[in-house]
């Protein structure tokens, strides 16, 4: 067992909350999130998210829409569906959840 | 000095150098080819060239600005290789050093009906044409395409992910990987035997007994792999050419593979022989019956045979439930119109002839077979208790073969009597049946010949018909028995009880006791 391997299964297994969370009250287009991700060290290369957006996008979560831009080509800009709202609302509760029983288990250790 | 490109990705226009349009270029397919060329896989590189775009964009704008391979190394860093993406989408971890195994999959990139052609190539790594000439091939020689295309639409699965796209693809199945796998296992078994080996000296008896037991478990492991192999090829070649024989003699009536040592195939016309039989009706549904009947558990033996080699993921449990489902409605349906036929042989009925034979004088009758008209015709020759199949002339005619008896004739004449028999489903059913036999014999002097068969004329099926003959022989008058006649005589009684088969070539007088062997000469 890897120790990359299980770090980089966590990561995945959250890629999906996270970008939710990112989109979470305003319009963003993929260089955004990317820079989001990149920042909080979510994902490592930029093409694990095109895959995920698609995804998503066709799950009916999120919807998106053309925007020029003053530079370089236009833009998807990508947003949140009711849908894909109340999929994240869930996602924010189970996540909590967890981090919840990860924390019991962790105190309880220590104690 | 370099030469550069003009070129346009998402609709902006960049100049790039020569080797970088090349890298770019080269990686832009690998991308396609990750992602698939349906519509999602499209649409996500189309994303990504986007974005391409404008990390180009991104630097230095100038109005002679060119794409460098410094750039094209950047951006692919940034983005990314796709056994970097990580199996996002799928459940499997990617493994980045190495391709996976190869599985088959129906190709949805590459497809003209249902991908199958598309699939089997990249596994074969054969064009995909090829496959697609020889299954229309295969169609019209005797529809074996056509069923092996179905089954491979149903049962192999179509390769929705990238996951599965690059399994289509992975490392290839060839005798040199399957040895090498082997090979590696064969390895694991030396390297536990010799971890085994090494424990022996300072290990616990508990712990020298789970190597053993891992031992045992990877020989096994070996040994399995291997027979399942081994009964996977040959489910598979037994299956498939007991299909071909199976469907060409159902279908075309003469097998091509007939002169095929080991392939199972009844050369005859199913259709026409049975057609002798049954009812038409019944015919039909009942052959398409037995179709499925014997079918199916080749079927299912082709089906279970690629499974072991290929290892392709499948709903078993849906093809196995619809398989045996179709197989018992057959056999339903078999048994039912057996019942049904039994019904044509519920009544029966007899109609006997007598003829006087006209010869006063004849002091011996002299009994032969006639000549056998069918003995000539090759073809199709089946026979069922007495009776037989024969191609006479492109026509498949039914013919059975008469019972010859003797016995004594209450006048003073030799007397020739000829009793058909018939059941049918009614008596006037049994009646129609008993016109159809034709049988024949003929007098030349003191020479009777008869026919050795009956003949069940026009669409007559067999319907338990029987010829009894019966020659009547006077008392102080003798018959003498051909040798031929030996085909058709039956349970002559005898003063010596003497067999039938001893009872040839011999005079035979009729005496108030009954038939005693004459001497030779008078």
């Amino acid at each position: 067992m890897k120790l990359e391997n299980t770090k980089a299964q966590m990561r995945k297994g959250v890629l999906e909350y996270c970008i939710l969370l990112v989109l979470d009250g305003k319009p963003l287009y993929a260089s955004n999130i990317i820079q989001e991700l990149k920042e909080a060290k979510m994902i490592v290369v930029e093409g694990t998210l095109y895959p995920l957006l698609s995804r998503l996008k066709n799950a009916g979560l999120l919807s998106y829409k053309w925007e020029e831009s003053t530079q370089g080509p236009p833009r998807k800009y990508y947003e949140l569906t009711d849908k894909g709202r109340d999929f994240l609302g869930e996602l924010k509760s189970s996540w909590s959840e967890l981090v919840e029983a990860v924390g019991k288990i962790k105190s309880h250790k220590d104690k | 000095m370099k030469k550069t490109f003009t070129i346009n990705i998402s609709g902006t226009v960049f100049h790039i150098e020569d080797d970088a349009y090349e890298k770019l270029q080269d990686y832009l397919l690998k991308l396609k080819m990750y992602f698939g060329s349906d519509d999602e896989g499209k649409e996500v590189v189309a994303d990504i060239e986007n974005r391409i775009a404008e990390l180009f964009s991104e630097k230095p704008v100038g109005e002679n600005v060119v794409v460098t391979m410094e750039w094209v190394d950047e951006v692919i860093k940034v983005i990314g290789m796709p056994e970097d993406f990580g199996a996002a989408e799928d459940d499997e971890p990617v493994t980045a050093t190495g391709k996976r195994k190869r599985r088959l999959y129906r190709d949805p990139g590459h497809r003209v009906l249902g991908g199958v052609c598309g699939g089997l190539g990249a596994y074969f790594n054969i064009d995909p044409v090829v496959l697609r000439i020889i299954f229309v091939v295969l169609f019209f020689i005797n529809g074996i395409g056509f069923l092996a295309y179905i089954i491979l639409w149903i049962a192999v699965p179509k390769a929705v992910n990238t996951a599965q796209r690059l399994e289509m693809r992975g490392q290839e199945v060839t005798i040199t990987n399957i040895e090498k796998s082997i090979k590696d296992e064969v390895k694991e078994v030396q390297e536990s035997v010799q971890r085994l080996k090494k424990s022996d000296t300072y290990a616990k008896g508990q712990h020298t007994a789970t190597q053993v037991g891992d031992v045992a478990y990877n020989i096994l492991k070996v040994l399995l792999k291997i027979v399942v192999i081994i009964i996977g090829v040959i489910l598979i070649i037994s299956g498939f050419f007991g299909l071909l024989g199976f469907i060409s003699s159902m279908v075309v009536g003469h097998s091509l593979v007939a002169d095929w040592p080991l392939v199972w195939s009844p050369d005859l016309q199913m259709y026409g022989f049975l057609g002798h039989f049954v009812t038409p009706g019944a015919l039909t549904l009942g052959l398409a019956a037995i179709g499925f009947l014997a079918g199916i558990p080749l079927l299912a033996m082709l089906f279970i045979g690629t499974k072991l080699v290929f290892r392709y993921k499948s709903n078993n449990t849906a093809i196995i439930l619809s398989m045996a489902g179709v197989w018992l409605i057959s056999l339903i349906t078999l048994v039912v119109l057996s019942v049904g036929q039994a019904g044509n042989f519920k009544d029966k009925t007899s109609l006997s002839t007598s003829q006087v034979i006209d010869c006063q004088s004849c002091q011996t009758l002299y009994l032969e077979l006639g000549e056998d008209k069918w003995g000539d015709y090759s073809g199709t020759n089946w026979k069922i208790d007495r009776f037989k199949v024969v191609n006479a002339d492109g026509e498949q005619i039914l013919i059975g073969k008469p019972k010859l008896d003797i016995e004594k004739s209450s006048t003073g004449n030799f007397i020739v009597n000829v009793k058909k028999k018939s059941r049918g489903g009614s008596q006037s059913d049994a009646r129609e049946n008993i016109e159809s036999i034709t049988y024949n014999f003929s007098q030349k002097d003191s020479t009777l010949s008869f026919d050795p068969y009956f003949i069940i004329g026009g669409d007559g099926r067999w319907r338990e018909q029987e010829v009894f003959i019966t020659v009547k022989v006077p008392e102080g008058k003798a018959v003498y028995l051909s040798e031929s006649l030996v085909k058709i005589i039956y349970d002559i009684e005898n003063v010596s009880n003497t067999w039938d088969g001893d009872m040839i070539g011999k005079f035979w007088e009729m005496r108030p006791e009954g038939l005693v062997m004459k001497k030779e000469g008078n």
